[in-house]
């Protein structure tokens, strides 16, 4: 997952054997992954107990999906990364920190458009892509994403961290999201 | 719901995995990403985007505890969960069975393994811990008298008292008396070379304030620990 850790074939193999139900796999998946995986939701979460329960949640559930875990999709690191944020941050909207904090551009058209899905080419984003473009924003576009990136701010988290106003924080959030998507698709990262 | 612009379904599968897609609004997409396989393979597309970027966060490492929490509820551990527990088979084979490892460890440093031991050092010795394997108490037997120490203490309670056991190879766990959830305590119960006859292990279990009303443990196992006995015991 990072310099030092075990690479991403490794954590792939790993992945397969815990899929065929492979304790001792799983134990050393644990021992390669926890500690980066820990920090990721303690920054979100901000309390120790609460990142034990995610982290909990995590691996039970990475043991159990294993099987779905594809090499075809995603890093490995990044399918248990996701999987311990997403919990992190529905573990934020269960406690006191709930808020509706969506950005009204979007809730607006958050309604039923009736039609079919477009389909989505597949194609896995380069390693460093995203930091390379990262590197292309506007410093406040990077620092609001940064921040809601790492530390799961909201967006009147935000406001209160970075004291700009509440709309200019988003617009900053979806414009910087915007060029980051322009950016990693030009750079052939991935296709629309 | 249905969303087809292509930038708005960007917008909004950026924002979930972003994590300030909130609240009830968030709760409204994972729904909506569970029913629109494309949707699903977009909040992918931007977990590979953003999530590498965690990659730079300094590792902290979890409690210890952790992982056989995991594998308890995994339903792998070989330690038992912590209630219900008494009239547990598989518990007490690990009781008796699984420590041997430290149970020698502690002889070792208790007594040494070199030379008779001094005529005041303690009989038996054990180490009371969690199901999750953490260290809680230190128990001494020297000339009938229990000491306990708690090394972790619990936080205090008006309602609950702790109560320690001796367990036997066969039969019923025997009450030893109350100990206290922080501190030491020295315990001189009656026939107490007795009591611990044939005691493979201490437990010690949650009860009602003073004690178990029945005689025998009712409430959920809190630390529990092989005895080791010196040579003269």
């Amino acid at each position: 997952m990072s310099a030092g850790a075990p690479e991403a074939d490794d954590l792939a193999r790993l992945l397969e054997r815990v899929s065929l139900g492979e304790r001792a796999a799983f134990a050393e998946l644990y021992r390669a992954t926890s500690a980066k995986l820990f920090a990721v939701s303690l920054r979100i979460v901000r309390e120790r107990q609460l990142a034990e329960e995610v982290l909990q949640d995590s691996y039970v559930a990475i043991w159990n999906h294993a099987a779905e875990y594809s090499r075809a999709k995603s890093a490995p690191g990044t399918w248990m990364a996701a999987i311990v944020r997403n919990r992190s941050l529905d573990l934020l909207r269960r406690g006191s920190r709930e808020v509706e904090d969506v950005d009204e551009v979007l809730a607006g058209r958050l309604v039923d458009e009736g039609a079919a899905p477009a389909a989505d080419l597949e194609r896995r984003a380069g390693e460093h892509a995203v930091r390379e473009c990262l590197g292309e924003l506007e410093p406040d576009q990077r620092q609001s994403i940064a921040l809601a990136f790492y530390h799961g701010l909201s967006h009147s988290e935000l406001a209160g961290h970075l004291r700009r106003p509440l709309g200019t924080v988003k617009t900053h959030i979806r414009r910087g999201l915007a060029r980051l998507r322009e950016c990693l698709e030009r750079t052939g990262a991935v296709e629309r | 719901m249905r969303l087809t612009d292509p930038d708005l379904r960007h917008a909004l599968a950026a924002s979930y995995v972003l994590g300030t897609l909130r609240g009830p609004a968030r709760r409204r997409f994972a729904r909506a990403v569970q029913a629109d396989p494309g949707l699903a393979r977009l909040v992918t597309r931007w977990e590979d985007y953003l999530t590498p970027l965690a990659e730079n966060v300094a590792p902290v490492a979890p409690p210890a505890r952790l992982w056989p929490s995991i594998e308890a509820r995994l339903g792998h551990a070989r330690t038992p969960r912590p209630a219900g527990l008494w009239g547990n088979v598989s518990f007490w084979r690990w009781l008796g069975t699984g420590f041997a490892t430290a149970a020698i460890a502690l002889l070792a440093v208790t007594f040494g393994l070199r030379g008779p031991p001094p005529a005041d050092a303690p009989a038996l010795v054990a180490v009371l811990s969690t199901p999750e394997q953490a260290p809680r108490m230190v128990i001494e037997e020297s000339r009938g008298v229990l000491k306990v120490r708690v090394t972790a203490p619990w936080p205090p309670s008006a309602t609950q008292d702790h109560e320690l056991w001796v367990v036997p190879r066969e039969g019923a766990p025997r009450s030893l008396g109350v100990v206290p959830l922080a501190g030491e305590a020295q315990l001189r119960p009656a026939q107490l070379e007795r009591l611990l006859e044939g005691g493979i292990a201490f437990a010690v279990s949650l009860e009602p304030r003073g004690g178990s009303p029945t005689g025998a443990p009712t409430g959920a196992i809190l630390c529990s620990g092989p005895i080791a006995r010196s040579k003269r015991a």
